[in-house]
């Protein structure tokens, strides 16, 4: 028996390939299992090559997980593409449609070629079953439930959920399909048996991806208005709350340009509604400048960054975590600007609503650094009590304080200064880029735009206190580090447990926050660290660089940094791991 | 009785920056005059601007002004004004930051029809950063960037903007104060995008045919002309004159101001909520029906 399955499918375009995926994940939440799901495109906007892992297991899942346990691939020359994104090895089970003949000799290098290689007639099977070779994928479905144990019945619920519209011929042809997947599988035993546990006392579970989690997360926050411009792989969040928002009194507004999109988001603000914009690498580049605004004016907003490959253009449809130097520095001026991460589809509304809370206490422009993998995967979650959440509201100016000598920049000892909005009598203030006094009247006094520059900081010095946006596991006292953000955190919490087990003594920091740099937590996390690893999916390692900036990192902390669309495996940083406490003996 | 605000309360402390002799100066006063006509109270006023000499022009109001950054006022403006459509938007700036930095939003803010009124006040120049050449600066204009004379064509605001479909076109010059506060005032009141393009002289690096003396004797009013404002081609062809003629008055005015984005989506959303929005804490009901998103 096993616990845990990782399941990835190959084929071009109108193979089915991600549906079948989705059916999968249908079934295994369906019947309790924690699942997650990620797709892998060509960047062709219909056709290509198209693929998917799904990960299933008993217990939560962390990542999408290294090395294959089961390959499917219907033609070989579209499963090749995904490479290091489907990657077998010979425990692999490897199952490819039979007229596409044997794996070709240099499908794997020596030494990882799967043990255990069956061909089936997929297109064949389907075709005597269903009628039509389009149900290949169902076919795929039913050998997966015959050899692994995934139970008919939800694979049975998913494909009523897909066909019920399309006709009851329709799902009548995929349920004989599904049925002669299950009998070859049957008829030919796998050499090495493996059957999936299945889980007990499950309890209802969403389904969604991190771009869902994140509207549904500002709509829950309050965001009363969003603007914002198409761009891979963020614009889901856009189209959800188009969908959404209005229900719940908001606007969205598709604007002409990325700029115009956090313009309006900035000007929603001023007007005194919760407000945000999403966009993805260069998209970000381009709203520079107004989020430079948004920080000198002191206006609450709420920016998604989805990353993906850059610079540029770069890979849209892939992941990479390569936007931290932008989403910290990319603002001329002193700017601060705090950033935070999610690290999993669920983390996303946590995230979300603190970024929310973060904008509109301290009066400012708050990144949330997402990224394709964690954005676009799909992944069981466990209910949220959102009970649990605190919302935080700007500080309005008082009645007294809008009856006469109101200041809208005025001096106080937090640095957060009441703000006032259009339509609120008393509270007239000008707004600005242009540095200003404490009345909002443009100045260029040095004296002055030193006291705001001072003052603009200070509101965000309580940050560096908010331990609660740090995850900290293993001893305190440990002398090896493994430090990682986004969505290599599934990974690095993975290798993590891993590397315990094995007794290497390790501990792990994720940071929620990832600028301003907590610069004490970081020199107390390092104290007892010889050596270790900041993971992170970029050529740069931009944590690591960050982090060296504030702090002394220990010269035995290294980057272990690679560039996008190449996901970490836990066993390969549990092996570096290995090696580096090694080194400590 | 309602207290009558006068044109004094619409004027705030701050002192402009601009130049003696600045046409700026007589768009103020005009501006202050309309807004007492029409009598909102300054804190429901959302004056928005760009980067420019006239866009320091709402510091000089006591309505809640934004000064925001080079070009990207229209964008701004309509967030504000769909964040809140009870106020009264108004945005102003230079031919610079209208038509050359933020010259792409423009043709979008007037597709969406969001109610709002824009003055540009066009001097032909950039004065701010001392006497560069501007889109609307005629052909052969020498300036400290262009020495030997420019090479390109000017924009025509006027043609731009009509044909991207403003409802209401318009133009004047501080050189007649009593026609250019009517035109800012019926432009305010014009239920949809309005825009005025105000013949603003630059008094240190304008042009000596561009400045109050010559405006007086060259300008023409569309009415002296009997120009119908309802017929838009006329308009067009009026405006075609610009750099050459100059005409103030109304160009065009829709004689049936189509509903704006603003009245639309307050009737969308007063559908779909029913009278009630729904709860938020709700929001993430429609996942748990596994592989499902929310729905309706």
């Amino acid at each position: 028996m096993i616990e845990d399955l990782v399941v990835g499918l190959a084929g071009s375009g109108g193979d089915g390939v991600v549906s079948a995926g989705e059916s999968l994940l249908a079934a295994a939440s369906a019947q309790g299992f924690h699942a997650l799901m990620t797709k892998s495109f060509g960047s062709q906007i219909r056709g290509g090559e198209s693929s998917c892992r799904v990960r299933l297991s008993t217990r939560k899942v962390l990542n999408p997980g290294g090395v294959l346990d089961v390959a499917v691939a219907l033609n070989w020359e579209d499963f090749r593409r995904f490479g290091a994104e489907l990657r077998i090895g010979p425990e692999t089970v490897l199952i490819h449609e039979a007229k596409a003949g044997p794996p070709p000799q240099d499908l794997a290098p020596a030494g990882r070629m799967p043990r255990e290689v069956i061909g089936v007639p997929l297109a064949e099977l389907a075709k005597s079953s269903a009628g039509t070779d389009r149900a290949k994928t169902t076919v795929v479905l039913g050998l997966l439930s015959g050899w692994f144990g995934i139970p008919r019945e939800g694979l049975d619920r998913g494909l009523q959920k897909k066909f019920a519209q399309k006709g009851e011929g329709l799902l009548e042809a995929n349920r004989k399909a599904l049925a002669s997947g299950i009998a070859f599988a049957m008829e030919h035993p796998l050499a090495s048996p493996r059957t999936l546990t299945l889980p007990v006392g499950a309890s209802p579970k969403m389904l969604c991806d991190g771009n869902e989690m994140c509207a549904s997360a500002a709509i829950f926050s309050g965001c009363e208005f969003f603007g914002g411009y198409p761009i891979t792989p963020s614009t889901e969040v856009m189209q959800i709350l188009a969908r959404e928002l209005p229900r719940y009194g908001g606007v969205v507004l598709q604007a002409e340009d990325e700029i115009s999109g956090v313009g309006a988001a900035v000007g929603a603000s001023f007007a005194g509604k919760k407000s945000m914009t999403a966009t993805s690498g260069p998209g970000m580049s381009l709203k520079t400048e107004i989020l430079g605004l948004a920080s000198l004016a002191e206006l609450p907003l709420v920016l998604l960054d989805v990353q993906r490959g850059g610079p540029s253009t770069g890979i849209p449809t892939k992941p990479e975590q390569s936007d931290l130097f932008a989403a910290a520095f990319s603002a001329h001026g002193d700017v601060l600007r705090p950033v935070l991460a999610p690290t999993s589809v669920e983390d996303t509304f946590r995230v979300t609503v603190e970024a929310f809370n973060l904008a509109e206490g301290y009066q400012t422009p708050v990144m949330i650094l997402s990224d394709q993998e964690i954005a676009q995967r799909k992944e069981t979650v466990d209910p949220i009590d959102v009970s649990r959440f605190e919302l935080v509201e700007r500080l309005r100016p008082t009645p007294e304080q809008l009856a006469g000598g109101y200041q809208r920049f005025s001096a106080t000892s937090s640095g957060i200064s009441p703000i006032s909005h259009p339509g609120m009598e008393g509270g007239n203030y000008l707004a600005a880029g242009i540095e200003h006094d404490v009345n909002g009247a443009p100045t260029a006094s040095g004296a002055i735009h030193a006291a705001m520059n001072e003052k603009r900081f200070q509101k965000l010095a309580p940050l560096q206190e908010r331990t609660d946006l740090f995850e900290r596991l293993g001893p305190p006292d440990a002398p090896l580090a493994l430090v990682s953000w986004g969505s290599s955190a599934g990974v690095a919490r993975e290798a993590f447990l891993q590397a315990r087990m094995r007794d290497i003594p390790v501990k792990l920091l994720v940071p929620t926050l990832l600028y301003p740099v907590a610069e004490q937590l970081y020199r107390a996390f390092f104290t007892s660290v010889r050596a270790g690893l900041v993971l992170e999916l970029s050529h740069q390692g931009q944590l690591y660089r960050v982090l060296r900036m504030f702090v002394d990192v220990p010269p035995g902390v290294t980057s272990f940094a690679r560039s996008g669309a190449q996901p970490f495996r836990a066993d390969e940083v549990v092996q570096r791991l290995a090696q580096q406490a090694e080194t400590l003996r | 009785m309602k207290d009558l605000l006068s044109p004094n309360d619409y004027k705030s402390p701050l002192k402009p920056i601009w130049c003696p002799g600045c046409g700026d100066y007589g768009v103020l006063q005009a501006l202050y005059r309309a807004l007492s006509a029409i009598g909102r109270p300054p804190h429901e006023i959302a004056f928005i601007s760009g980067i420019g000499c006239s866009s320091r022009i709402p510091g000089y109001t006591t309505a809640y002004g934004f000064n925001t950054v080079h070009g990207r006022a229209l964008p701004i403006a309509q967030g504000v004004k769909l964040a809140n459509p009870d106020l009264l938007v108004i945005v102003a700036g230079g031919d610079g930051d209208g038509f050359s930095i933020g010259g792409g939003h423009v043709p979008h803010a007037i597709r969406r029809n969001v109610d709002l009124t824009y003055i540009v006040m066009d001097n032909q120049v950039y004065g701010l950063t001392k006497g560069q050449l501007s889109p609307t600066s005629p052909q052969g204009l020498k300036t400290v960037t262009s020495p030997l004379g420019s090479i390109e064509q000017p924009i025509n605001p006027l043609l731009t903007v009509l044909a991207s479909g403003a409802g209401f076109v318009a133009q004047a010059t501080p050189a007649d104060m009593p026609g250019m506060t009517a035109l800012i005032e019926e432009a305010i009141r014009y239920p949809g995008f309005s825009f005025v393009n105000i013949q603003s002289p630059c008094i240190t690096f304008g042009e000596e045919d561009q400045q109050l003396k010559a405006h007086k004797s060259r300008m023409k009013t569309l009415a002296s002309l009997g120009h119908d404002p309802a017929n838009q081609l006329a308009a067009l062809d009026l405006a075609r004159a610009y750099g050459t003629e100059l005409y103030t008055g109304v160009f065009y005015r829709n004689a049936t101001p189509p509903p704006t984005y603003d009245a639309q989506i307050r009737q969308r959303k007063a559908e779909l909520q029913r009278g009630e929005p729904r709860p938020r804490s709700r929001v993430l009901d429609g996942y748990l029906r596994a592989g499902g998103g929310p729905t309706s």
